[in-house]
């Protein structure tokens, strides 16, 4: 029985646009599961980065319940989700987003301080990071404008990880990459699956999406399909195929 | 043009928020620089209106007797001099007296003139500005109109040792003898009054004479030339005497003191005005290169986006200076009657083109010339480079506070990372504080040395502050000592009597004699060399050694009673009355002139004695033989609430406005900070920082300058403070002033003004909490 991260009940979202209500999210029932790589894809506009928002509270739902555990966190207040954000959930943006004023180390450890204290035990935390994803003490020092796109991308892996979050939440972290740089990235992503971190990623990519074993499709603001893929291989076609007959079956 | 103008109008819309901090900010400054214009000019000038109006006199001079060989003396010597335009010679009655005011004594020396007199005279008229229409009483200077003193009601008005009451028929000024400010003052009764008081003789009967000269500015060499005519001839009279500077200067000290502190203040925010206003265009320039860079593609040139700049903000600060300096007439009603309780001169409030446009002038100046040096970074700006590389914020050379080796805690050591990085924003907090230092510093000297206790004041410009003065007849002097001395209430007892002298080529000085100065309060008043010790010393204020070229261990040659004697100067004074023409003499010293005409003593009382009840029993003990006792204690309370309120009100005008100032400059860092920082907010509050976490870090990103500079602008200030208050008041002859600077009192001054920061940069950080990290996620 796989045990269940987040669970969503009737959730909405709607927004107003020039006095016209918009429902992006129409009654999603969803059950997140602790070890998934979860994929949500689905053309422009379909919902997905909203979708992943609500999960993930940085948004608040118009309607509906999002429980995590035993906690409805539809219910926070902003700061207590943001308590809820820092403690239980780690974050990959497309756009990077990291702070332009600190060093690479100091965009980890203002996360890390938040949640841990103990700055030793942190730091060596920190560094293991930095070396699984491949950065060096050297790049570490320097500021996010001084590095690589890549490397830039693989600094907020390390720093979504920092408090060991039960749940990552990735939206489009190759959008902004070039082929290579962001192959480099899913390899990241994956191999932090494989050691068992939850991920939950927002693409429109394909390529990006062969990652995950677990595939929902979001058409209008519904999830129109799910697919399991099973645990992802490299080079395995079959995987590949299930995936492609399951987009162009959803209309993809 | 145009098109300057419509970027300038684009440029307002979207920088509202700064454009109504730095308007609020000018709008306080060009109200203050106009009120202190208006005071420092039209205001002062009232006096001389007044003085035409009233075809006053340039000198006047009450002496003993109304004889007629007196009287052809005057005139002879008046119609030979030269200076003379016209003069005129009344009947008067003169005296030391006073009566109670404010909660104190008025001492002054009184001329009592008949109504009718004192309204008609050519020379020096009086005029009535209230009249409840009785036929028998007096009629006050307009100054002292309050609440016990009023038409209708009765006043008690003592005259030597003794009492009279009259009635309050009205008011009247007059600006040569309306205050006690004039070292003499006029008392008009009605003809039944005059009468009275003639007849039982309490006054001595005197003649008025009032000089107008061609040239105002004789008229202290004037008075000095009459005066030593009559006591050539009449060796014994009594006279008392003013000029036109004299009273000028005495009337108009509180409207010095305030237009000072006004102008400081005006420059003061103005100055941080122009700071913001840089600031902000380099703010500007930064933020909006790509956009700066853009408009250069299409063809706007430097010129005409710097024009922009000037049209926007030149726009905002003259109608904020327009507005302000409109506003400042509403306060105007306000300020003055706080110094019309000293001028005692009517002032009617009305529109001044001049110090309006001076106001105009220097606010639009200095924007201009700031907004220009600042903004011409945009010539260097290269169209393609600008949207290439856009906006570049940070310096990449350093990484200040990391977190890995700080030990400050995070929202600290995060705010510390901001404040390192800011130096646009430090360096005006930094000039902001260090300014509102000196007003902190400022304030805590004059609660402590001013409101609270006025004595360190009067100590550095009066000379001698103690409980009573009993001034006796010379045939009595010894049994008064005798019975003081044996008095267990008096705890000290010391001759300081005063007697007029002239300086051989220069002008005539008060002279205050005492036995041995080491007994006198006030030790400070030498501020160098020492007291007199000898019969051949004198110290000599400094205002007069200065404008008249003396050194310590000059000699100088003095004449009174027709003797002359050579005199060592052994130091300066700060006494600033009869402006500055003062000096001290050792008793034996002054001997070498002549006999005393009566001796002033002061006294110290023991703690609990009643002053006037003390006075009043020497008064019956010793009966004609004492001329006047003053309760000092009494007086300097009457005299000082008049200082004592104005400075308040504007101790507490500074302080408010400090806060304003200090809330508004904050408002515009934190509001630029907000806007610069959107995206790093939105990203920290995605990472699970809490609003209340970052209004704390935001506020604590001011706090180390803020702190730094408000500590080392206080201690700075607290050093110079006494030097600077000296300069401030130096037209008035002070020299040195050692006020004491209470530390504790300034302390929790800037203690408060930095919490107050804190809290007011907490506050304008509520807004982090509109900003939404699914914002930043969606652009």
């Amino acid at each position: 029985m796989e045990q269940i991260l987040l669970k969503t009940e009737n959730l909405s979202k709607s927004f107003s646009s020039g006095g016209v209500l918009q429902h992006v999210l129409k009654n999603i029932d969803l059950e997140l599961y602790q070890g998934d790589f979860t994929v949500i894809m689905g053309a422009s506009g379909a919902g997905k980065s909203t979708l992943l928002y609500a999960l993930s509270g940085m948004d608040t739902p118009s309607l509906g319940k999002i429980t995590f555990g035993d906690k409805v966190i539809s219910d926070y207040s902003q700061d207590e989700l943001a308590v809820f954000r820092r403690e239980h959930c780690g974050f990959v943006f497309q756009q990077i987003y990291l702070l332009e004023g600190m060093s690479v180390m100091d965009n980890v450890l203002a996360a890390g301080l938040l949640v841990n204290q103990d700055k030793k035990a942190l730091l060596e935390k920190a560094r293991a990071l930095f070396d699984a994803v491949g950065i060096s003490g050297e790049t570490q020092k320097k500021f996010p404008a001084q590095i690589s796109g890549g490397e830039a991308q693989r600094a907020g892996i390390v720093r979504a990880l920092i408090n060991r979050p039960e749940i990552l939440f990735a939206d489009e972290p190759t959008g902004a990459l070039n082929s290579q740089t962001g192959l480099d990235v899913l390899d990241t992503l994956t191999a932090f699956h494989e050691q068992g971190q939850s991920v939950v990623m927002v693409t429109h990519d394909m390529r990006s999406a062969r990652r995950g074993n677990r595939i929902l499709y979001l058409k209008d603001g519904v999830i129109l399909g799910e697919c399991g893929l099973g645990k992802y291989r490299h080079g395995d076609r079959a995987r590949h195929e299930k995936l492609a007959a399951f987009l162009s079956e959803m209309g993809w | 043009m145009n098109k300057s103008i419509l970027l300038a109008r684009m440029n307002l819309r979207r920088a509202r928020g700064q454009g109504a901090a730095i308007v609020v900010l000018m709008l306080l400054a060009a109200m203050m620089l106009n009120l202190w214009l208006i005071l420092a000019t039209d205001y002062r000038q009232n006096f001389d209106r007044c003085h035409d109006r009233l075809n006053a006199e340039h000198v006047t001079l009450s002496v003993d007797g109304d004889s007629r060989e007196l009287r052809e003396l005057l005139t002879r010597t008046m119609e030979e001099d030269s200076r003379t335009e016209s003069f005129l010679l009344d009947d008067a009655m003169h005296m030391v007296g006073n009566f109670e005011y404010n909660g104190g004594d008025v001492n002054s020396w009184f001329v009592f003139v008949e109504k009718e007199a004192a309204l008609s005279r050519e020379v020096g008229r009086a005029e009535i500005v209230e009249d409840g229409g009785f036929d028998s009483g007096i009629y006050m200077p307009m100054l002292y109109k309050s609440e016990n003193i009023d038409v209708g009601k009765t006043v008690k008005v003592s005259i030597g040792s003794n009492e009279v009451e009259y009635t309050v028929c009205g008011f009247y000024n007059s600006v040569m003898t309306g205050s006690h400010n004039c070292a003499m003052m006029e008392m008009i009764l009605t003809e039944d009054k005059y009468q009275e008081l003639k007849e039982a003789g309490y006054a001595v009967r005197s003649t008025l004479c009032s000089v107008r000269l061609q040239d105002k500015d004789e008229g202290s060499a004037y008075e000095g030339m009459l005066k030593n005519t009559v006591s050539s001839r009449y060796p014994q009279a009594n006279m008392a005497s003013n000029t036109y500077e004299l009273v000028a200067q005495s009337r108009y000290i509180s409207q010095m003191i305030c237009a000072g502190i006004l102008s400081a203040m005006s420059f003061i925010i103005l100055l941080i005005v122009l700071v913001v206003t840089a600031s902000n265009i380099v703010n500007y320039i930064q933020e909006n290169m790509k956009s700066l860079g853009a408009l250069k593609a299409v063809g706007y040139t430097s010129s005409q986006l710097i024009r922009s700049l000037l049209l926007q903000f030149l726009g905002l600060s003259l109608t904020a200076a327009g507005v302000g300096a409109g506003l400042s007439y509403s306060l105007f009603p306000g300020i003055n009657g706080m110094m019309i309780a000293q001028t005692g001169i009517p002032y009617q409030s009305h529109f001044l083109p001049l110090p309006f446009l001076l106001t105009l002038s220097v606010s639009g100046a200095g924007v201009g010339l700031t907004v220009w040096l600042s903004s011409r970074r945009i010539r260097k700006i290269e169209p393609i480079v600008a949207l290439r590389q856009g906006l570049s914020t940070h310096n990449f050379r350093r990484n200040p506070v990391p977190l890995e080796g700080t030990g400050a805690p995070l929202q600290l050591a995060l705010a510390l990372k901001t404040t390192l990085t800011g130096i646009k924003h430090n360096v005006t907090i930094c000039i902001t504080m260090l300014v509102l230092s000196l007003v902190v510093v400022f304030s805590g000297l004059m609660i402590r040395n001013v409101i609270m206790d006025m004595t360190p004041f009067l100590n550095m410009i009066a000379g001698e502050v103690a409980d009573s003065c009993i001034n006796v007849n010379r045939e009595t002097e010894e049994a008064f000592l005798r019975e003081m001395n044996a008095d267990e209430r008096v705890e000290k007892i010391y001759l300081y009597s005063s007697e007029e002298i002239r300086h051989v080529g220069g002008s005539g000085l008060m002279a205050t004699m005492s036995e041995d100065f080491s007994m006198a309060n006030n030790q400070g008043v030498v501020f160098e060399g020492r007291f007199p010790k000898y019969e051949n010393e004198i110290a000599v204020a400094a205002k007069y050694a200065r404008e008249n070229n003396l050194r310590p261990g000059n000699e100088i040659m003095v004449t009174a009673n027709g003797k002359e004697a050579a005199y060592i100067i052994s130091g300066f004074t700060q006494i600033t009355n009869n402006l500055g023409k003062d000096c001290l003499l050792t008793r034996a010293g002054y001997e070498r002139l002549g006999e005393m005409q009566t001796a002033s003593y002061y006294l110290n009382l023991a703690e609990g004695i009643d002053i006037d009840d003390f006075n009043e029993e020497v008064k019956e003990r010793f009966g004609n033989a004492v001329n006047m006792v003053i309760n000092v204690d009494s007086t300097i309370q009457g005299a000082a609430s008049v200082y004592i309120s104005l400075m308040a009100v504007l101790v507490g005008a500074v302080l408010v406005l400090s806060v304003v100032v200090i809330a508004f400059v904050l408002y515009l860092l934190v509001r630029t900070m907000l806007t610069n920082k959107k995206r790093d907010y939105g990203i920290l509050k995605a990472l699970g920082y809490t609003t209340g976490q970052l209004i704390l870090q935001t506020a604590l990103t001011f706090m180390p300058t803020i702190t730094i500079s408000t500590a080392v602008g206080v201690v700075g200030c607290c050093l110079i403070i006494n030097p600077l208050v000296a300069l401030f008041l130096s037209s008035i002859g002070i020299v040195k002033c050692t006020f004491s600077v209470p530390v504790g009192l300034i302390a929790a001054e800037a203690v408060c003004l930095i919490f107050f920061a804190f809290c007011i940069a907490c506050l304008l950080s509520l807004k982090i909490r509109k900003i939404a990290p699914r914002a930043l996620l969606i652009s």
